[in-house]
């Protein structure tokens, strides 16, 4: 048994080198499949990561009337975080507003405002909010601005919108171009194991007219497509490595812009290519062989 | 119309055999024979006469359209797909092209028969030996085809038939593409293992060896059995 697998991985093995232009085509064909998946996946968590900056980070602010007593606008405040979509509410009086705007500006800048505390303070009490799903962005602000006392919110629905379809669109589009792509994969593999098996149509001819079973003759044609897609799943990841790097690497310097560390999921990342890469592999294969065993394959004396 | 060896265990069985191809081509018509176990049989007959037919028909190649083949104890209506090639096994197949494969050794072109039907490293390399030694071959199992001549390739397809041990050889046109003066060679082979309890199916047009070796022909013609028997030389002849 061991001695037949060793046979018949030996056989796969030669013919990926006897096959290697053929071998090469697939081999590039699957490494952008994977590429591309893999920028699909990379591009997704990195939108994914934003919005959760966006919805931590930059919480929307609720301006409440600018003569409101402070026990009216935490009242409303109540009132705010009782809504579903509120992660979390915290009151900023306008003292504390004034004393922010003096602490950013600096000693020095700061003196023009000393006059603008107490009742001239021109800062209205407000709210820090922020909210579970930036999806429903648009829907709690209508909520907030009916409750009584909110003058106005300040406007991140544009981003979040943003953020949101763009989300929507990657994963959308992802999903077909790694879907076409797949199937492209699949078409170019099992047409390089067809191109393989014609090239052993005798050996294949022999081996049916000595006894061999089905089995037999598949597996070596399995086995080169697992190879070709381990392979591919090995370079992808090495490359998708290097590329997010170099990507990153230069966002990073340009813009505020924080990517994802690739380093955590980067074993994820692989597992995922080899794995993807052998099952497309090993189906190319299967597919092909299969095809010729029912039709060509099966012809002996009149070979 | 043809003689048998009563007594004899059949080894082959034609019940009333047709074959209908799906293009409409009746290949054969209701054929009836019997082939004993460690016969020689001659297949004859012209080009498109049933010959192939009836050689893929016992090989399991194709399905009979009416009647039963019964090989060996089996019923091969009776056998499944699956099952096809251990039935092969059985048989070993010598062609007239010969069909080597080019970039083996005359050793690896025969122990691949062993390999691809998972037999140990250790039992193929005791027998391959063995079975090159039998069709005069030892000493060219380092060469590769196209060293050898025709009468050689041929004896190493023999071989390849021999080596896993079948209680039938059939052997198509095994002489069309060597010297006639070679063909003897290989057709006394032939009846050297027939000799040792084998039994042979051989496809030939060679009225020459026919005469020659003197063993029960059956010709084909038409799709229909038209002559089986031994004393077919001077039946033609006539």
């Amino acid at each position: 048994m061991i001695h037949n697998v060793r046979y018949l991985i030996r056989e796969g093995i030669r013919s990926i080198w006897s096959n290697r232009t053929m071998s090469l085509a697939s081999i590039g064909v699957l490494v952008s499949c994977l590429l591309l998946t893999g920028a699909a996946i990379l591009f997704s968590m990195n939108i994914s990561n934003a919005m959760e900056a966006v919805e931590g980070t930059n919480s929307v602010k609720i301006y409440m009337d600018k003569d409101l007593p402070v026990l009216a606008s935490l009242k409303a405040g109540e009132e705010i975080k009782k809504l579903d979509n509120i992660k979390r509410c915290q009151f900023v009086s306008r003292d504390d507003a004034i004393e922010n705007v003096m602490e950013m500006l600096g000693e020095k800048d700061s003196t023009l405002l000393k006059d603008m505390t107490g009742s001239d303070n021109p800062l209205p009490d407000a709210f820090q909010v922020s909210f579970k799903d930036l999806s429903k962005y648009k829907d709690t602000v209508a909520q907030i601005l009916k409750i009584e006392g909110v003058s106005s919110v300040n406007d991140y629905s544009d981003i979040a919108a943003k953020l949101t379809n763009l989300h929507r669109l990657v994963t959308t589009v992802g999903f077909w171009i790694v879907l076409l792509l797949s199937l492209v994969s699949l078409f170019i593999i099992s047409n390089t194991i067809r191109v393989t098996m014609f090239s052993r149509r005798l050996e294949i001819s022999i081996m049916k007219s000595v006894g061999a079973t089905n089995w037999f003759v598949r597996v070596p044609f399995v086995v080169e497509g697992i190879l070709i897609g381990l392979i591919s799943g090995a370079v992808g990841s090495l490359l998708l490595r290097l590329l997010y790097d170099k990507l990153t690497g230069t966002l990073t310097s340009i813009t505020l812009f924080a990517p994802l560390a690739i380093g955590e999921i980067q074993w994820k990342i692989t597992l995922l290519f080899l794995l993807a890469g052998s099952l497309f592999g090993a189906l190319g294969g299967a597919i092909s062989i299969g095809k010729y065993l029912k039709k060509e394959g099966g012809e002996i004396v009149d070979w | 119309m043809g003689i048998r060896k009563y007594g004899e265990m059949e080894l082959i069985d034609f019940q009333n055999v047709s074959k209908i191809y799906s293009n409409g081509t009746e290949a054969l018509k209701n054929v009836n024979l019997h082939v004993d176990n460690g016969e020689f049989v001659f297949i004859v007959g012209s080009s498109g006469a049933g010959k192939s037919t009836f050689l893929k028909l016992i090989t399991c190649e194709e399905r009979p359209s009416e009647g039963e083949i019964v090989v060996g104890e089996q019923k091969l209506s009776q056998v499944k797909r699956g099952d096809v090639p251990y039935l092969r096994r059985k048989m070993g197949m010598v062609f007239q092209d010969f069909r080597l494969i080019q970039k083996m050794t005359v050793y690896e072109n025969v122990a691949f028969a062993m390999h691809v039907i998972g037999a140990s490293s250790r039992d193929i390399r005791r027998r391959v030996p063995y079975i090159l030694g039998l069709v005069n071959l030892q000493e060219k199992a380092d060469c590769h085809p196209r060293e050898l001549s025709g009468g050689e390739q041929q004896r190493v397809g023999l071989a390849r038939a021999l080596i896993n041990s079948p209680r039938l050889i059939i052997a198509d046109e095994p002489t069309g593409n060597i010297d006639p003066a070679l063909s003897f060679e290989i057709v006394d082979l032939l009846s050297e293992i027939n000799k040792r309890g084998t039994t042979i199916l051989m496809v030939t047009h060679e009225h020459s060896l026919v005469r020659h070796f003197a063993r029960r022909v059956i010709e084909i013609h038409g799709g229909t059995v038209v002559a089986d028997s031994c004393n077919w030389e001077a039946r033609h002849d006539s």
